[in-house]
């Protein structure tokens, strides 16, 4: 099978995280801070390793703001549902965002704003899914709370100006969240340059980790409610009252192993957001990956981006063959959505598992908006999205296949 | 209601009474029993009517379509009005039967059966387990799957299937572990039909009433051998129940019987002497995922299908709407139940029904036009 499905999910992970997890759960796996045991505090002190390690990978400033998550979706959930609702100077607040979100982003705030609970403003891009940060600043209205955007396109592979939002967002004193489920790993991430608050990014994709990890940064502008700041005591979570502008309730709450004399989740991070236990096997295999990709994803990058340049040259002698996106591979992350003539999508989906071996994504990509945005909706489009395992051969059987289906 | 025709009295079975093996005591064993008749189309209508005027107790119908205007040509308790209303038809059935015979229930059942809910159906209803199960199924999946359920519980089923002008009939008294089932100690156990059929056939190569056709006195012929097979069964008539698979051509003018008692004494049948249910158990069952995008759901086949001959179904199609056919995949426009759909078939067996979210519309789609 040739695998060209990594903005789904990365595959192959490399060997070292089988490798750890394995041995993890063979050794290692009691429940981490659930009691003073070696075993525990062996796992306990894997968990904040590896908030150590990837708070330094994205250069945050306090690992104990590194929230676990079980992916992408649920540390988008954490961020939102733990700002909204609430009201702002007794209104509802504006939120921005834009139209080549996926559902993790636009359907948690769609509901809230369904329900009258947020105003919500989305922010067009151009032809090839660049957001101009002019157009968020333009967006901005005096009861703006926040900015939830992704970093990079999961359909067109577009990077965005992730520095330049997040200047803006500091200058209007904005909450910036930024989804890095398609960079985080490949991309160069700086919390501290971008000026990002909340960070959300799942383990599995191009950090290489399995799938079940995720992680939320929670920056030093987010805070505990006032009530459990210090004593740990007191009621967290709001119903939408009023309340300080940049306070987080805990989305998921249950135990958290130490301070049980608490009657609400404790108010000190990670503890405050992390209920319930982790998926210590899978971040065993995350610390694993985290390390390899801190060593390699610069290659990544680079490889990933000759695989996509590959296939762009080559998709663009084909003249049924609309590429969305992007000309230049500098521009993307390794996902190249593209568009057929006479063919839908999850047909030639099919056709390349089916008689060529090869694993495409046909369809929405979970992005409605964009595709609307970019004349693919309902069929959508086929995603190929090469990783760092990828080689040359595989990009020419793909460009192979498309040749024979379209007849040139 | 204490009307003449809704009372308890047995006056309305006087003639099939006066029969020596039915008598009094016949017939009661009759009213207390429940039968599962799964399809409820051309051959599980006629069942439902035959058994349910017969007074068979408690007749539990399982079926996921709708009535629709092409199905009143040969499923005998259908009328326009039901066509009209988009009845389901476990629910028309019943309601034509409550009319018929008050004196017996149909339980209706609008939904699938497979593999993860059909024991809960034959073991676990209100109603009971159920005392026989009886084919009125239009896919070879769901009939390996009873022929499972049979077998591991120890359940008679019988068999039957028709299209064009041609259809068969078995009864199938299954083989226990402990052999203490009435027609084993009356030493009439059957093979099962996977000691006959080992496997089902690949889809799309064995022709589906939707797309060869069926004449409705062939259903009716098939579907009263399986009701007299029934009422034998329910009467603990097992000496009476044929032994041999039926196989009547209506159109050829031929009737046979295949003697196929042999096969469970010279087979190694996975099913009723492994007793390894893998049908049952989902091995083979196909699963069905909801795309992304347009409304469409894809059919995926367990592995180790056999490939799938497009040309050949291609060929089949024609007749029912328009085919695109390229050496990667088969396009065709169908028709069913008033909605088109659009059925994209790739080598190997794999399939996209356009035109539903639902996963069970796919499959019904997919059944009719493909067979399975």
């Amino acid at each position: 099978m040739i695998y060209l499905d990594n903005a789904a999910t990365s595959f192959p992970k490399p060997p070292c995280v089988t490798e750890a997890m394995s041995r993890f759960l063979a050794e290692d796996a009691a429940n981490p801070g659930r009691s003073g045991h070696r075993m525990a505090v062996r796992a306990e002190r894997m968990l904040d390793d590896l908030r150590l390690k990837l708070t330094r990978f994205f250069d945050g400033e306090d690992a104990h703001r590194m929230i676990f998550t079980m992916n992408c979706t649920d540390a988008i959930n954490m961020a939102i549902k733990g700002l909204l609702p609430r009201r702002i100077n007794g209104r509802v607040p504006h939120v921005i965002s834009s139209v080549l979100e996926h559902n993790s982003v636009s359907r948690p705030l769609q509901a809230m704003s369904e329900r009258g609970q947020i105003e919500l403003t989305r922010v067009d891009c151009d032809d090839q899914g660049r957001i101009d940060p002019a157009d968020i600043e333009k967006a901005i209205q005096p009861h703006t709370l926040l900015i939830a955007v992704t970093h990079a396109s999961n359909v067109l592979g577009t990077i965005q100006d992730a520095q330049a939002i997040g200047q803006i967002a500091r200058r209007h004193d904005l909450i910036y969240l930024l989804d890095a489920a398609q960079s985080a790993g490949v991309v160069p991430i700086s919390i501290r340059r971008m000026n990002i608050d909340l960070l959300a990014f799942p383990g599995h994709k191009s950090l290489l980790g399995p799938t079940g990890t995720g992680g939320l940064y929670v920056g030093p502008r987010l805070t505990l409610p006032e009530a459990v700041g210090e004593s740990g005591e007191g009621e967290a979570g709001s119903n939408g009252q009023e309340r300080s502008a940049r306070e987080l309730s805990p989305w998921r709450e249950g135990g958290t192993g130490g301070d049980s004399t608490s009657p609400v989740q404790p108010g000190l991070f990670p503890y405050y957001l992390e209920g319930g236990t982790p998926n210590t096997v899978g971040l065993a295999g995350l610390m694993a990956a985290a390390d390899y990709t801190a060593a390699h994803g610069a290659e990544h990058l680079k490889h990933e981006r000759q695989l996509v340049g590959r296939l762009l040259d080559g998709l663009a002698g084909m003249s049924m063959i609309h590429v969305l996106g992007p000309a230049t591979p500098e521009e993307r992350v390794g996902a190249v959505s593209i568009d057929i003539e006479g063919y839908e999508p999850a047909d030639i989906g099919a056709i390349m598992d089916d008689s060529f071996n090869i694993a495409v994504r046909p369809g929405l990509h979970c992005s409605p908006y964009i595709h609307k945005r970019m004349g693919t909706y309902p069929a959508g489009a086929l995603r190929i999205s090469p990783g760092p395992f990828s080689t040359e051969a595989d990009i020419d059987a793909a460009l192979d296949a498309l040749k024979q289906l379209t007849g040139g | 209601m204490t009307t003449l025709t809704a009372d308890h009295s047995t006056d309305r079975y006087h003639r099939q009474m006066l029969l020596p093996f039915v008598g009094e005591a016949g017939q009661a064993k009759l009213l207390k029993s429940t039968a599962l008749v799964v399809g409820c189309g051309a051959l599980g209508t006629v069942i439902v009517n035959m058994l349910a005027r017969a007074g068979v107790g408690r007749l539990v119908v399982v079926d996921r379509d709708f009535v629709e205007l092409s199905n009143l040509q040969r499923q005998v308790l259908f009328d326009e009005d039901d066509v009209n209303g988009l009845v389901p038809k476990a629910e028309a059935a019943r309601a034509k039967i409550a009319r018929i015979n008050s004196q017996v229930q149909v339980i209706p059942l609008i939904q699938d059966l497979n593999h993860t809910n059909i024991e809960q159906v034959a073991l676990e209803g209100d109603y009971g387990p159920v005392d026989i199960i009886i084919d009125g199924v239009d896919n070879f999946e769901t009939r390996f799957i009873v022929n499972d359920t049979a077998v591991k519980h120890g359940i008679p089923y019988i068999y039957g299937g028709a299209v064009g002008t041609v259809g068969m009939c078995y009864a199938v008294l299954p083989h226990t572990p402990a052999g203490d089932k009435p027609w084993e100690i009356a030493g009439r156990a059957t093979p099962c039909l996977r000691c006959i059929f080992e496997q089902a056939p690949p889809p799309g190569m064995n022709p589906t009433c939707d797309t060869a056709g069926v004449l409705g006195p062939v259903v009716s012929i098939v579907s009263n051998y399986e009701s007299i097979e029934a009422m034998k069964v329910l009467l603990g008539r097992y000496e009476s129940v044929n032994p041999n698979l039926v196989s009547v051509d209506c159109w050829e003018n031929q009737l046979r019987q295949l003697k196929v008692g042999r096969a469970y004494d010279v087979g190694e049948c996975t099913c009723c002497k492994k007793r390894n249910f893998e049908w049952l158990d989902g091995v083979y069952s196909s699963s069905t995922t909801t795309l992304c995008g347009r409304d469409a759901v894809q059919l995926t086949l367990a592995p180790g299908e056999s490939k799938l001959n497009l040309v050949q179904i291609a060929d089949r199609l024609k007749a029912h709407g328009q085919v695109k056919l390229n050496p990667f995949m088969l396009q065709a426009t169908v028709s069913d139940n008033a909605e088109a759909f659009e059925l994209t078939l790739f080598k190997d067996g794999r399939a996209i029904v356009k035109g539903t979210k639902q996963p069970t519309r796919a499959r019904a789609v997919y059944a009719k036009f493909i067979g399975s």
